[in-house]
C-alpha cells in the first residue's frame, strides 16, 4: 500500500516544494548571496567580500533607521493590540454569532481595497487645509501638522493592521471556554480580575499573534511611513529603496533587507516561544 | 452592566469608523470635483473617472491586471490545495520544514521580496514580463490558500477517503470524486481571494513590472506623479472589481455550510 | 437541483461580466493599425499625451514611459533592464557621460539636428560630445532657486538661501529628494561659485556637510515630485529645497500662492537631453520625435508642458513662445535681453550648469544625503 500510494503522495507533496524552492527560497538565497557582491560602474559582480556589511554596519545612519523602525512596530504593534482589544472583547462576548460574523466580514473589506488609495484618502483628510483640520477649525481649534511626522505614519500602520489584530483577537476570545469565565466569576473574582486572569491567559497566543503580526506589517511597511510619515525619518523599507534607486547598490540593500528579515525572526520566534511557554 | 455594553458598543462603532473612513472618503472624493478636497466638498463630477478610463494605458493597465490575477489564482490554488492535502494526509519527516515553507511568505516584507523577486527572475530572463509578476504573486497567493483548504478538509470525515479506497477507488479516483467535490466550494474562494490579493498587490509588481504595469502600479505612479483624485476613481473600480471576488466566495462557502 | 442551476447563472453573469470588461476598451477605442511603440525612460510627464499626442499621431507611434527621479535611479533603472529596453533616454545632462561611459546609448548623427538654432552657450553642452562624435541632445532646461509660499516669506525674504533657516517656516522645509540640486544650493550659499558648486574641495565640502546638517530641525519633509508638488499645493510646505519654478510654475496655473526665485547666492541649472537607447531598433523614429521636439511646436509643448514647464535652447523656440503665449515668455525671461533672461543669468555667473561633483564621487554625496535624511 505505502509502496503503491508513493507517487500519488509525492505528486502532492512536491509542487510546492518545487515551486517555493525556485521562486521563493531561491531569491532570498540569491539577495543574501548578492549581500556579498561587488558594484562596479553601476553593474552588479559577483564575489566574496565584506565590503557591503562593513559599510552599511558601520554607517550612523543605517542604526538611526534601524531604530526608528523597530521603535514605530512596537509601537504600532502595542497601540494596535490595546485599541483592538476592547473591540474585540465586545464582538467576543457580547455579539450575537451573526453580528460577530458580519463584523468579521466587513474587517475583511479593507484588505480588498487598494492600501495605497487608503494611504491617498489619509493624506487629503490629514492635510494641513484639509477635512479634519477643517472640522476641528469649526471647534475654534488647530490647524494641527499631521502629515509628515510619526503621527502620521502611526495612522498608516493602525489603517494596515488594526483590521487584522481585531479579526485575531476576536477569534482566540471567541474561543474561551465560557464556564472557565462563569467559574471565575461563581469563586468570587470581580470583572478585572476575571479579564487578567482568566480572560488574557486563556486567549494569550492570539493576542501574542496579533501583535507579531501588526510588528511585522509595520516593520516592512514602505507606504505610511513614506506618504504619510515624509520620510522623516526614512524607515528600513525607504533606506532599501533608496538604496537601489542611487547608482545600483544593489548588495547594500540586500544588507538591509538581510538584517531585517533577521529581525523578524528573531522578534517571531521570541513570541511563538512566549505564546505556548507554561500552556496551561 | 447595561452602560458598559453601550459603551463598549460605540467604542466598536468609533474604530469601524477608523477603519472605513479612508475608504468612504476615497470614493466620496472620486466624484468630487477639488482636487485636493476640504470641507465643503466641491461640486459633483465624474471627470476624474472620464479622465482616468479615457486613457488607453488604464485599460492596457487592467487587462494586465486581469490576466495576472486570474493566472496566479489558478497556480495560487492548485498549490494551496495540494499543499493542504498533503498536511491532511500526511505525516512525513521534516514535515515542519515543509509547513514553514509552505507559510513563511507574509512574513517576508513585500519590499524585500520585491527585491529579491527582481533580482531572481532578471537571471531567468523573466524581469518586465506578466509571467514574472504571475511567479510573484502566486508565490504571495499560495498560502492563503493553503488556509482556506486546509480548513476546510479539516471538516472532511477521514475515513471518507479511506471508504472509497477500500471500495477498490484508485487514490486519484477517490480524488477526483471524493476530495476534489468536497472541497469545491474551498476551491472556488481560494481562487476568488487570491485573485484578489493578486489585483491589489503593488509593491512587487512595482520592482518586478518594468514597462507592463498593472492597476496598482499605475496608481503608485499617479502618487509619485501628478497626485490627482484620478486615483481615487480607479481605487473605487479596483474596490467593486476585489469586492465582487470576494462576495462570490463568501457566498459560496455560505451555500455550502447551510447545506 | 436547484444549486447546479444558482450555479450555472452565477458562472454566466461572471463569464459575461469578464467578457464586458476585457472588450470594452477595443470597442471604445478602434485605434488605426497597431501603432509602433517606442518606449521611453524619463522624468515624470514626457511621454504624456499633452507632450506626445501630436506626433503619435501624426506618426502613428504610441510611447510608453517608465518614469524615474534623479539621475542615480535612471542608470540603476537601466541597469536592471536587458540592452534594447529602452528606445530613448531623457537624461539629466550630467549623466549623459556615465551612459556613455557604460555603454547605455547610440552615437547620434550631428547633422540631423538644428545646432545653429541653438544659443552659442548650449550648442557644445558638457559631456555631450566626445571630440565629434554627439551622444545626446539637449532639449529642455530650467533653473532652480528657492522656492517659496508667498503668504510665509515676502520675495526679499526669500532673495537667499537662508531663507530656510528662516523661523517663519520651521517645520515646514521640504526637500525634493534627491541629493544633486540640494547639495549644490547649500554650496551655493557656502560662497562655491568658482569654478562651480560642484567642484570643490574636501574642506569646502566637509563646511557645506555641517551647514546643512544645521538645516535639519527646520526640515519638515522629504518629497519625490508627486509629494513635492501636492505639499506646497496644501500648504504643509511653506519653502522647499532644490526646486524652481519648474515645480511652481505649474502650481501658480493653479492659483496656489508659490514662487521661485534666483537668489543672490546664484542658481543652478537644470538640463534635460535626449539619448538613443543601446540597441533600440527604433533608431530612425526616435531621431525623428528628436527634430520633432526640437522644432518650434515641440518646444512650445516643452516649455508649457503640463507636468513641468522649462525653456528653451533654441532661438526659433524663444520667437515661438514669444508669439503663442508672450505672458509665459515674459515670466520665463524667454526674450533677448529680458533681465531674467536664461542666457543673461548664465553670463552674469547667476547660474551654473548641474553636475556631478567634481573632487568628491557621487556615493560620497549620496551617502551623505542617507545620513542627513536619517539624522
Amino acid at each position: 500500500m505505502a509502496k503503491k500510494t508513493s507517487l500519488y503522495e509525492y505528486a502532492w507533496r512536491l509542487p510546492l516544494i518545487l515551486w517555493q524552492g525556485l521562486f521563493f527560497v531561491g531569491p532570498l538565497l540569491l539577495m543574501v548571496a548578492m549581500s556579498f557582491w561587488l558594484v562596479r560602474n553601476y553593474r552588479m559582480e559577483p564575489d566574496f567580500v565584506f565590503n557591503n556589511w562593513d559599510r552599511m554596519l558601520s554607517r550612523d545612519y543605517f542604526w538611526n533607521a534601524y531604530f526608528v523602525t523597530f521603535w514605530r512596530a512596537t509601537l504600532a504593534a502595542i497601540l494596535a493590540s490595546v485599541l483592538a482589544f476592547p473591540a474585540s472583547f465586545a464582538l467576543a462576548f457580547r455579539a450575537s454569532d451573526t453580528v460577530r460574523r458580519w463584523a468579521v466580514f466587513f474587517l475583511i473589506v479593507p484588505f480588498f481595497t487598494s492600501y495605497l488609495v487608503r494611504i491617498y484618502a489619509w493624506q487629503v483628510l490629514l492635510a494641513e487645509s484639509g477635512p479634519l483640520n477643517a472640522i476641528i477649525g469649526f471647534l475654534g481649534l488647530g490647524p494641527f501638522t499631521m502629515l509628515n511626522s510619526g503621527f502620521g505614519a502611526m495612522v498608516g500602520y493602525m489603517t494596515l493592521v488594526l483590521p487584522l489584530v481585531v479579526i485575531l483577537q476576536t477569534f482566540s476570545l471567541a474561543a474561551i471556554d465560557k464556564s472557565l469565565i462563569e467559574a471565575a466569576r461563581n469563586l468570587g473574582a470581580n470583572p478585572r480580575e476575571t479579564l487578567l486572569r482568566v480572560i488574557v491567559p486563556a486567549a494569550k497566543v492570539g493576542l501574542i499573534i496579533g501583535f507579531v503580526f501588526a510588528f511585522i506589517l509595520s516593520f516592512g511597511d514602505f507606504v505610511s511611513p513614506f506618504y504619510l510619515g515624509g520620510s522623516n525619518p526614512p524607515t528600513l523599507s525607504i533606506l532599501i529603496v533608496d538604496t537601489t534607486k542611487s547608482g545600483q547598490q544593489w548588495p547594500r540593500a540586500a544588507v538591509v533587507a538581510v538584517m531585517m528579515i533577521a529581525t523578524l525572526f528573531v522578534v517571531a520566534f521570541a513570541a511563538v516561544a512566549a505564546a505556548y511557554r507554561k500552556r496551561s | 452592566m447595561r452602560i458598559g455594553s453601550a459603551i463598549s458598543w460605540v467604542y466598536v462603532a468609533a474604530l469601524f469608523a477608523f477603519v472605513f473612513a479612508p475608504i468612504v472618503t476615497s470614493m466620496v472624493f472620486s466624484f468630487n470635483s477639488d482636487r485636493f478636497p476640504t470641507v465643503p466638498l466641491g461640486e459633483f463630477t465624474t471627470h476624474w473617472y472620464e479622465t482616468a478610463f479615457s486613457r488607453p494605458e488604464v485599460w492596457t493597465a487592467f487587462r494586465n491586471s486581469l490576466i495576472v490575477a486570474a493566472s496566479a489564482a489558478v497556480f495560487s490554488t492548485a498549490l494551496g490545495f495540494a499543499t493542504a492535502y498533503t498536511d491532511f494526509r500526511y505525516g512525513f519527516r521534516f514535515k515542519n520544514a515543509y509547513l514553514a515553507l509552505a507559510l513563511l511568505p507574509p512574513t517576508i516584507p513585500l519590499v524585500i521580496l520585491g527585491l529579491a523577486m527582481l533580482a531572481w527572475l532578471a537571471r531567468l530572463g523573466l524581469s518586465g514580463t506578466l509571467p514574472g509578476i504571475i511567479i510573484a504573486h502566486t508565490v504571495m497567493g499560495a498560502p492563503f490558500a493553503m488556509a482556506i483548504c486546509r480548513l476546510r478538509l479539516q471538516q472532511m470525515d477521514s475515513a471518507l477517503e479511506a471508504a472509497a479506497w477500500n471500495l477498490g477507488a484508485s487514490p486519484w479516483r477517490a480524488m477526483r470524486t471524493v476530495v476534489i467535490p468536497f472541497c469545491a466550494p474551498a476551491i472556488i474562494s481560494a481562487y476568488c481571494l487570491t485573485a484578489a490579493v493578486s489585483f491589489d498587490e503593488f509593491i512587487v509588481a512595482w520592482f518586478v513590472s518594468g514597462l507592463n504595469k498593472t492597476v496598482p502600479v499605475m496608481i503608485l505612479e499617479i502618487l509619485q506623479g501628478n497626485v490627482d483624485p484620478q486615483i481615487n476613481a480607479i481605487g473605487t473600480v479596483v474596490f467593486l472589481t476585489s469586492m465582487t471576488l470576494v462576495i462570490l466566495a463568501q457566498l459560496l462557502i455560505l451555500r455550502k455550510t447551510s447545506s | 437541483m436547484s444549486h447546479s442551476k444558482i450555479t450555472l447563472t452565477r458562472r454566466g453573469l461572471l463569464a459575461s461580466a469578464a467578457g464586458a470588461a476585457l472588450s470594452a476598451p477595443m470597442v471604445n477605442r478602434a485605434w488605426a493599425a497597431d501603432p509602433v511603440t517606442i518606449n521611453m525612460l524619463a522624468w515624470y510627464g514626457h511621454a504624456e499625451p499633452d507632450v506626445v499626442e501630436e506626433f503619435e499621431a501624426e506618426n502613428n507611434v504610441k510611447f510608453v514611459p517608465k518614469y524615474y527621479a534623479g539621475g542615480d535611479n535612471m542608470l540603476a533603472l537601466i541597469a536592471q533592464s536587458p540592452p534594447g529596453t529602452y528606445d530613448i533616454i531623457l537624461s539629466d545632462a550630467e549623466f549623459v557621460q556615465q551612459l556613455n561611459a557604460a555603454g547605455y546609448i547610440e552615437e547620434m548623427d550631428a547633422s540631423l539636428f538644428p545646432f545653429d538654432d541653438f544659443y552659442s552657450a548650449y550648442q557644445k553642452f558638457p559631456g555631450h560630445w566626445t571630440d565629434d562624435q554627439l551622444w545626446s541632445v539637449m532639449v529642455r532646461f530650467g533653473l532652480l532657486g528657492v522656492s517659496y509660499n508667498t503668504d510665509a516669506l515676502t520675495a526679499e525674504e526669500a532673495m537667499s538661501y537662508n531663507a530656510f533657516w528662516n523661523p517663519k517656516v520651521t517645520g515646514k522645509v521640504g526637500h525634493f529628494d534627491w541629493h544633486l540640486p540640494n547639495m549644490g544650493q547649500m554650496s551655493l550659499l557656502m560662497g562655491n561659485r568658482n569654478p562651480s558648486p560642484f567642484d570643490i574641495s574636501e574642506d569646502a565640502w566637509e563646511a557645506v556637510q555641517e551647514k546643512t546638517l544645521s538645516l535639519k530641525p527646520q526640515v519638515g519633509g522629504y518629497f519625490d515630485y508627486g509629494g513635492t508638488f501636492s505639499s506646497l499645493k496644501n500648504g504643509e510646505m511653506l519653502a522647499m529645497c532644490g526646486i524652481g519654478d519648474w515645480i511652481t510654475g505649474v502650481l501658480q496655473k493653479d492659483g496656489a500662492p508659490v514662487a521661485s526665485v534666483i537668489p543672490q547666492e546664484g542658481g543652478i541649472q537644470f538640463t534635460e537631453s535626449y539619448s538613443i537607447g543601446k540597441g533600440s531598433t527604433k533608431q530612425e523614429l526616435v531621431n525623428k520625435f528628436i527634430q520633432y521636439m526640437l522644432s518650434p511646436r515641440g518646444q512650445l509643448r516643452s516649455i508649457q508642458m503640463a507636468a513641468y514647464p522649462a525653456l528653451s535652447p533654441t532661438k526659433s523656440g524663444w520667437k515661438a513662445i514669444q508669439e503663442a503665449n508672450p505672458a509665459e515668455a515674459e515670466r520665463s525671461g524667454l526674450i533677448e535681453g529680458h533681465a531674467q533672461s536664461p542666457i543673461r543669468l548664465l553670463e552674469e555667473q547667476r547660474v551654473f550648469f548641474r553636475d556631478i561633483p567634481q573632487q568628491q564621487s557621487l556615493e560620497d554625496w549620496n551617502d551623505f544625503w542617507s545620513e542627513y535624511k536619517t539624522a
